[in-house]
């Protein structure tokens, strides 16, 4: 490898998912490729929505960057064609018609139909390795005839993969032939194989060809194959070319796992029959998130910490939150995060999965108004007396800083025809226009599913000021005795107040985008939208605003610049970032040592710092009494809140926005 | 101003090429005198279909309105766009003052489409001015000269508009947009788009094919910092640049990448794309 001139897919990632986005006409998930043992532990996106390919961690074998980053393209063009072109609609159906003598295949729900059709036979490893083998081969024509710009590096990575092809010289005919016709597919000699093989490898090539093509020619190839070297060897009729079948070798030649690192590139057709597999488990994971989400809340471990309980309700939770996520395509973002230890960024270190949440309680904004009465009352004026915060002229008025140069002429026309003119004459310089964009990302994990203690009859409603009484049960002629309530929680009075907020920015004009967040692991990041900027104010967003339940834990930096990228993408002067949260960052592979809060700490302070440089004002609110102790390592004094009283949110939070903006 | 007149004027048959029912539908509209919406996309090719339907109603050869000077009043709409711009105001000659007539009451009183394009870049209050225009009363007042203008038996308001890109704030109001007939416009499919850079472009086939390929696949990442894709305004420019000798490659970098994006990754993809589909 040339460590100089690689290319790793941490560097690349989002042009190359863009370039994958473009020429395939979906999103795809990019995922490095994975050792088997890490994959098998279902460490990445197990719950995610839409396809995904996968690519090296690094390409370096090539000489400069350019051809590195061209054989990336070229690992991208093979895995588009596999899902737009390839094998992953084959069905044993489809492959009948073509086959009239293709045995039935054994009922097994785990496996895809191709995965069933590639162990028939006596030979199911000869099978495979010779589909994989033409199946690469036809995608290869397809990408030549599609992009011939892509023609040298498509060339260049199928040398490299020629030239790493096992040497064959002590092996036996079986192999020796094998490894031919895989050299032969990827652009080699003709190595005295027989024409009707070549003709068979050839006939993938041709317009046309689909799966069922390869599915045939290989299951041809077998035949050839088997009448050639085993069936001879067992009637006696032993070829002279042909060494005796060596069954061992065979089976070690044939079983050898490909090498992982190589996997993107020289035996990119292996990831079809993954690419199959990973939309055959999708499609038949009923209820995926639903599952996943029940193991999220319910699951406690032996290592639950403080912050990470289990939901008072989880169960009811998880089911309301599985329906909250839509079963649609997700996105996948990766992100770094700083590593305090080594001070240095882990480069694309998590996976952040983005889906919006949609909910049925389309009539949330009226309970919060019930609950909330006399404080969005308080909000709506107090939000009245923001000034705008930017200088807009206001043409034709009849009071002004200056003259109006075309009032004055068209009044000096107008007075010579008519007698009479218009008196508003003059441009006025009002601060009329406020252009400010608001985040608010709120902290889903598990602790905000504690359910806060009910009001007790003293130092409730009589004894609080005003303001404070919509907060406690019973406090308001139009609010149900406690015992009608339902025991709230934190996140219920946090759902609250975003939507007092929401309905006071709409009111004022400002942009604003509302987003939860949740983690499970660095390689799963929930990042979950109830309000884009873009979207209206509809009893979908309540809804959706409504849906939010408490989830595991709180990889608090990923969330915060993933939401500092869209923040970013909105034109306005102002960005303003509000983070609120129940809690420290934590979550369980958070760090090196679960049991050490600095790195989550540290990595958030980096995003928040990030946020600072890149002109966002981020603030953050915590409910946690303890928030001092690691809100003052995060952030400024002036940049964060410590709210002792959770009920206190709502009017906090709107305090806090004013302050912020105004 | 000689290129807009003439442009006006409508001397030269403007090409174009149909995508769908279209023309069958402008035609219909505009003998009811129906007004007319245009919506799509930037570079779609709006503009271009109005000046080809404005040359088959009144310069083909069998059209009665053939004696219409000028069958096509363009008005590019701003944000600084008043009523006055469009219907008209007095001006100051020697010592008199003279009434000039705006576009709008040009087109008005002459009989011509009078078009206003991205209309929802004026103010709304600019817009109401053509509502009287736009049903049964075909009639536009004039309040500094207190004339009530019939229009001409052959006029026709059309208006276009890019609902793509327009804010909430910058949406017709529903008063005005429901006094229109609605075309929708989109960019083309691969094989019309490609005759369509290879007539404008001067491109052979293969390439203007391969130019419309790569407009397919770049308005897949429309929602990475560009709302729209890339129009075919832009590839037929990627192509007239060709035309005059720029490398193809060359020539997407500065009229398709550069123009849709200064997001460096999206710029890095798109030309990635353009790299891998040009031969």
């Amino acid at each position: 490898m040339n460590d100089g001139q690689a290319v790793l897919l941490a560097d690349i990632q989002r042009p190359i998912a863009l370039f994958a986005q473009g020429l395939y006409g979906h999103f795809l998930h990019l995922k490095p490729i994975e050792p088997a043992a890490r994959e098998a532990a279902g460490a990445d996106g197990e719950n995610q929505h839409g396809e995904s390919i996968e690519l090296p961690a690094c390409i370096g074998q090539f000489q400069t960057r350019s051809h590195n980053l061209g054989a990336y393209r070229i690992a991208v063009l093979r895995q588009i064609g596999y899902l737009a072109d390839g094998a992953a609609d084959f069905t044993l159906d489809g492959a009948r018609k073509r086959m009239s003598v293709l045995p039935s295949a054994p009922s097994a729900p785990d496996l895809s139909e191709l995965e069933r059709f590639l162990a028939l036979g006596s030979r199911p490893a000869l099978l495979r390795r010779m589909f994989l083998t033409l199946e690469g081969a036809r995608i290869d024509g397809l990408i030549a005839q599609r992009y011939p710009g892509a023609a040298a590096d498509l060339a260049r990575v199928r040398a490299r993969a020629r030239a790493q092809r096992p040497n064959t010289v002590a092996a036996n005919a079986v192999v020796k032939a094998v490894e031919s016709l895989i050299l032969y597919s990827l652009g080699g000699e003709r190595s005295g194989l027989p024409g009707e093989w070549l003709a068979l490898v050839d006939s993938v090539l041709a317009a046309g060809a689909d799966v069922y093509d390869s599915a045939c020619s290989a299951v041809e190839l077998c035949r050839a194959i088997d009448a050639r070297f085993h069936l001879r060897a067992r009637t006696g009729l032993q070829s002279a070319d042909a060494a005796p079948a060596d069954d061992a070798q065979e089976s070690e030649y044939f079983s050898a796992p490909p090498d992982v690192a190589s996997l993107g590139l020289d035996f990119s057709a292996e990831l079809a029959v993954k690419i199959v597999g990973a939309r055959h488990h999708r499609g038949g994971q009923v209820g995926g998130l639903q599952s996943l989400s029940s193991r999220v809340i319910t699951s406690g471990t032996p290592e639950t910490s403080a912050q990470e309980v289990k939901s008072p309700d989880g169960g009811e939770a998880a089911r309301a939150l599985a329906a909250a996520l839509p079963q649609e395509p997700s996105r996948s973002y990766l992100y770094d995060e700083w590593d305090y230890h080594t001070r240095a960024y882990l480069r694309a270190w998590c996976r952040l999965y983005e889906k919006r949440l949609r909910g049925e309680r389309f009539d949330f904004i009226d309970d919060v108004h019930r609950r909330h009465a006399l404080l969005a009352e308080q909000v709506r004026r107090q939000f009245g007396f923001i000034r705008p915060e930017q200088w807009h002229r206001v043409r034709r008025t009849n009071d002004g800083d200056e003259l109006e140069l075309d009032g004055v002429i068209e009044a000096v026309i107008d007075r010579r025809v008519a007698g009479a003119s218009d008196s508003k004459l003059y441009v006025r310089r009002d601060r009329a226009l406020r252009d400010v964009a608001a985040a608010f990302l709120m902290d889903m994990s598990a602790s905000t599913g504690f359910p806060l203690p009910a009001p007790t009859a003293a130092g409730s409603a009589s004894d609080a000021p005003a303001e404070y009484a919509p907060y406690f049960y019973g406090g308001v002629d139009d609010i149900p005795p406690v015992a009608a309530q339902p025991k709230r929680r934190v996140i219920d009075v946090a759902k609250d107040a975003l939507a007092l907020m929401c309905e006071a920015l709409r009111r004022l004009g400002d942009s604003c985008a509302i987003y939860g967040f949740s983690g499970d692991g660095r390689e799963r990041v929930e990042f979950l939208v109830a309000k884009d900027f873009r979207d209206r104010l509809s009893a979908q967003t309540w809804a959706a605003l409504a849906a939010m339940e408490p989830l595991r834990s709180t990889r608090m930096g990923t969330a915060i610049r993933h939401a500092l990228v869209k923040l970013l993408r909105e034109p306005a002067r102002m960005k303003v970032l509000v983070i609120v949260s129940d809690g420290y960052p934590q979550d369980h592979d958070y760090g090196p040592d679960r049991r050490d809060d600095s790195y989550g700490i540290e990595d958030t302070a980096c995003a928040l710092r990030e946020a600072e440089r890149a002109g966002v004002i981020a603030f953050c609110v915590t409910i946690d009494p303890a928030g001092h102790d690691y809100l003052r390592r995060m952030c400024a004094d002036s940049r964060y809140m410590v709210i002792d009283d959770v009920m206190a949110l709502p009017r906090e939070l709107t305090k806090i926005y004013r302050t912020l903006t105004a | 101003m000689a290129s807009n007149d003439a442009a006006s004027r409508l001397l030269v048959e403007p090409w174009y090429l149909p995508v769908g029912d279209e023309v069958q539908m402008f035609e219909a509209a505009y003998r009811s005198r129906l007004p007319v919406l245009l919506k799509g996309p930037t570079g779609c090719g709006k503009t271009r279909f109005v000046e080809y339907m404005a040359w088959r109603l009144y310069r083909h050869a069998d059209s009665p309105h053939r004696e219409i000077e000028r069958p096509l009043v363009t008005v590019a709409c701003h944000e600084d766009l008043t009523a006055t711009d469009l219907v008209g105001r007095y001006l100051l000659s020697g010592d008199a003052t003279v009434w000039m007539d705006g576009p709008l009451t040009f087109a008005v009183r002459s009989g011509a489409i009078c078009y206003l394009d991205e209309v929802v870049e004026a103010r709304k209050d600019t817009t109401v001015v053509v509502h009287s225009l736009t049903d049964h009363r075909r009639v536009l007042p004039i309040e500094k000269t207190g004339e009530l203008i019939d229009a001409h038996a052959d006029f026709l308001l059309v208006m276009s508009y890019n609902p793509g890109y327009q804010s909430v704030l910058k949406d017709l109001k529903p008063s005005t947009r429901q006094r229109f007939v609605s075309l929708e416009f989109t960019y083309p499919g691969v094989e019309v788009e490609t005759r369509i850079i290879s007539h404008e472009g001067g491109v052979d086939a293969q390439l203007a094919q391969r130019l419309a390929l790569i407009g397919e696949k770049v308005r897949n990442l429309r929602e990475h910092g560009f709302e729209e894709g890339v129009s075919t305004r832009l590839l037929v420019y990627a192509a007239q640049l060709v035309a005059r000798g720029i490398t193809p490659r060359r020539a997407c970098d500065v009229a398709v990448a550069g123009a849709v994006t200064d997001d460096p990754h999206v710029r890095e993809a798109i030309t990635a794309i353009v790299d891998v589909l040009l031969p």
